[in-house]
């Protein structure tokens, strides 16, 4: 295997650098075209806005490229000194690149560990370079397997269960209280612009009604448009209450539009012990917080959804030893299974050229011999040099296997290569 | 060879099967690996394999305190099996109905003990009326059982669901579980079908009662005053259910109590195991 990943990250460039060296469609196009034709190398550039990856892999018997000549690359690609980028290169080499890769689509190497966005960047950027003929077998086999290790972990741990920025959290709390959506009324108070985040995510959740309302009419008829609501006049905020299961009310009011005494004698006895759950975006808040009681009315204000949002990402740090551990597993068995490949034909070849050598000398012996030996001592002799050359052959095979298992079978190939005469 | 080897099944080793299931499932929720699922779900079906193979081959009836216990486990394990492969991989299910199959094969372990010279279920005589009316108030008994035993399980998971909410913790950092209105609504389908089969159920067993069929117990037996008490608060839970409209986190602690009633009225001798209808 001869496979690099150089490139940098969030941790080892800042954002003015990594802006700098991103790739946009031409870019890219340009480099993968420069690259192969320069290089003689398959490659993927991997660009997103924490990460530029270049995924390197040539031909076992050509070395391999690296830090110094990849950073003259960037520069001359996007005009930036090469001095200044090279320092903030990082290269993984063969089975730690594989890792890195593995690791880069599980999201075990995103800033929100376990982020399943970077798994579709990985997609993309590899059916980019696909598409223009810029991969062979190694990244062919290579970005596939990245994916469904991605997948794997994801569904096998918990990495990237719950959701782990302020405004989506509150679809986890929805669900902790509600199963179905399709017969659920959702009511937007006030177009506050974490408001207007929270309710994007709610409405993935498909609910049956969006209502808005607010002091200004201009505004609310504003907001429902953009989010397909209906406006409901700010006189009925007690009846709108009434009728909706989910609430997110983000009004820049200085004092509470909801008090406890409103609630419980205009909203809370006609709501006949249905479920409502409330996400008071505002500060001040909006809604009384005695009105919480987390059987049939809850109410969650922005430090609760932060807070739900930091735990969230530290119980995803727990499962981050099982997602190390399958990547680690699937490094182990991509790496081998992709020497074994490339063994093969070289165990076929130097079998053969041997058979061919043992032919001649044996028919060349027995040429000699020819009607001084019976049948059987024929049939020794044949089967002497099969076993010599059996013998001779198992331990240059038997090291090339172990190789191969150990992971860096590379230069054995090469060299028995070489020993053997065996060609390309 | 196979036969003897069934019939050397004991409660232990269903017991035991389930308990290994139930720590694994614990494992999981601990250390998440798709491992402990995988070992639990096969400790889980060989304790279900176990007790269904211990059912067939000893035929307990449901009609004796320990043969209802042992059934009305079983059918629970169904749940959790069904729960656990399948319907709610990702909650903690398990976790929750486990602790109860375990409970309820201790508790039939007991109550065999306690009346070794059970007999066993004769489908025959029960068929042919010898004791028909007993098979069907026992199986009425047993199948409400398990409506109010789903019931209760519902409603535990949804009072600590509850109880997180109150609290704001954060979803999915803990046990994972349903949610309030799945639970509910889970809790409400066990109310409404348990409440009819334990009302003929009774209406049946009232009858023979009255006819001196049942030779075991009279009116104020413990068994005859469970029963009535559990019926009494299933109706007190329909009425605030439907009625009422109070909180469901007080109708979850109301069906618990009526789960703790169901164990008293299970475990209480029974009236139609021995005589039966004549």
């Amino acid at each position: 295997m001869n496979l690099r990943a150089i490139g940098c990250n969030v941790d080892s460039a800042a954002v003015e650098l990594r802006e700098k060296l991103a790739f946009d469609a031409a870019k890219t196009q340009r480099a993968l075209a420069e690259l192969n034709a320069r290089f003689a190398t398959e490659a993927v550039i991997l660009g997103t806005c924490n990460r530029v990856e270049i995924y390197l892999a040539r031909q076992e018997t050509v070395a391999p490229l690296h830090v110094p000549l990849m950073s003259e690359f960037l520069s001359e690609m996007h005009g930036v000194p090469a001095a200044a980028i090279v320092p903030h290169l990082y290269e993984h080499a063969d089975a730690a690149a594989v890792r890195h890769l593995f690791r880069v689509a599980s999201g075990l190497d995103s800033v929100v560990l376990g982020e399943t966005q970077i798994a579709g960047q990985v997609k993309d950027a590899y059916e980019a370079a696909q598409k223009l003929t810029a991969t062979g077998a190694l990244l062919n086999k290579l970005f596939p397997e990245a994916l469904r290790v991605s997948k794997r972990v994801r569904g096998e741990t918990g990495i990237a269960q719950g959701r782990v920025s302020v405004s989506s959290a509150a679809v986890d709390f929805v669900q902790q209280v509600f199963s179905t959506f399709e017969d659920k009324t959702v009511l937007v108070i006030g177009a506050g612009k974490m408001g207007r985040l929270t309710l994007n995510h709610l409405a993935e959740l498909k609910p049956a009604a969006i209502l808005v309302t607010n002091r200004s009419p201009e505004k609310a008829a504003a907001s429902a448009r953009d989010c397909g609501g209906r406006v409901v006049p700010w006189e009925q905020l007690d009846d709108a209450l009434v009728q909706a299961d989910i609430v997110l009310s983000t009004t820049g009011a200085p004092e509470p539009i909801v008090t406890r005494r409103r609630f419980d004698d205009k909203v809370r006895r006609r709501r006949a012990g249905r479920m409502l759950i409330v996400f008071d975006m505002a500060v001040p808040r909006d809604f009384d917080p005695r009105i919480h009681d987390g059987d049939t009315v809850s109410v969650f204000n922005v430090d609760d959804l932060a807070r739900a949002a930091d735990e969230r990402k530290a119980e995803r740090r727990r499962h981050l030893p099982a997602a190390e551990a399958i990547v680690e597993a699937e490094v182990t068995k991509f790496v081998k299974e992709w020497n074994t490949r490339q063994d093969g034909p070289v165990i076929g070849k130097l079998t053969a050229e041997v058979d061919k050598l043992r032919d001649a000398v044996v028919s060349q012996l027995l040429g000699k011999l020819n009607g001084k030996l019976t049948d059987a001592e024929r049939d020794y002799i044949e089967g002497a040099f099969r076993l010599f050359q059996s013998r001779l052959l198992h331990g240059p095979i038997a090291a090339l296997k172990e190789s191969s298992r150990e992971g860096h079978s590379g230069g054995l190939r090469e060299a028995l290569r070489k020993l053997f005469g065996l060609g390309e | 060879m196979t036969g003897s080897l069934i019939q050397g099944i004991h409660h232990y080793c269903i017991g035991l099967s389930y308990l290994c299931a139930f720590l694994l499932e614990l494992a999981r929720l601990l250390w998440p690996a798709n491992g402990w699922r995988v070992a639990g779900l096969a400790f889980g079906a060989a304790g279900l394999f176990a007790h269904t193979a211990y059912l067939l081959v000893n035929q307990p009836s449901p009609a004796e305190p320990y043969g209802s216990v042992l059934w009305l486990a079983w059918v629970l394990a169904l749940f959790y099996f069904w729960g656990t492969a399948h319907k709610h991989a990702k909650q903690a299910w398990a976790v929750f109905v486990l602790p109860v199959v375990i409970g309820l094969v201790a508790v039939s372990r007991v109550l065999l003990t306690a009346t070794p010279e059970t007999p066993a279920f004769d489908a025959a005589a029960w068929a042919t009326g010898e004791r028909f009316w007993g098979a069907v108030h026992g199986v009425l008994i047993l199948l409400a059982s398990v409506g109010v035993s789903v019931g209760f399980l519902a409603s535990v998971m949804y009072l600590i669901q509850a109880r997180r909410l109150r609290k704001k913790v954060a979803p999915g950092t803990v046990v994972p579980m349903l949610s309030l209105e799945r639970l509910e609504t889970m809790n409400r389908r066990a109310l409404n079908f348990a409440f009819p089969l334990l009302t003929a159920g009774l209406l049946v067993g009232s009858i023979l009662l009255q006819h001196g069929h049942a030779l075991s117990d009279n009116w104020l037996s413990l068994k005859v005053l469970s029963t009535a008490g559990l019926w009494l608060v299933f109706l007190v839970l329909l009425y605030l259910r439907y009625g009422a409209h109070v909180p469901a986190r007080r109708l979850a602690t109301l069906s618990i109590a009526s789960f703790a009633l169901l164990l008293v009225a299970l475990a209480a001798s029974h009236p139609f195991a021995v005589g039966g209808a004549k």
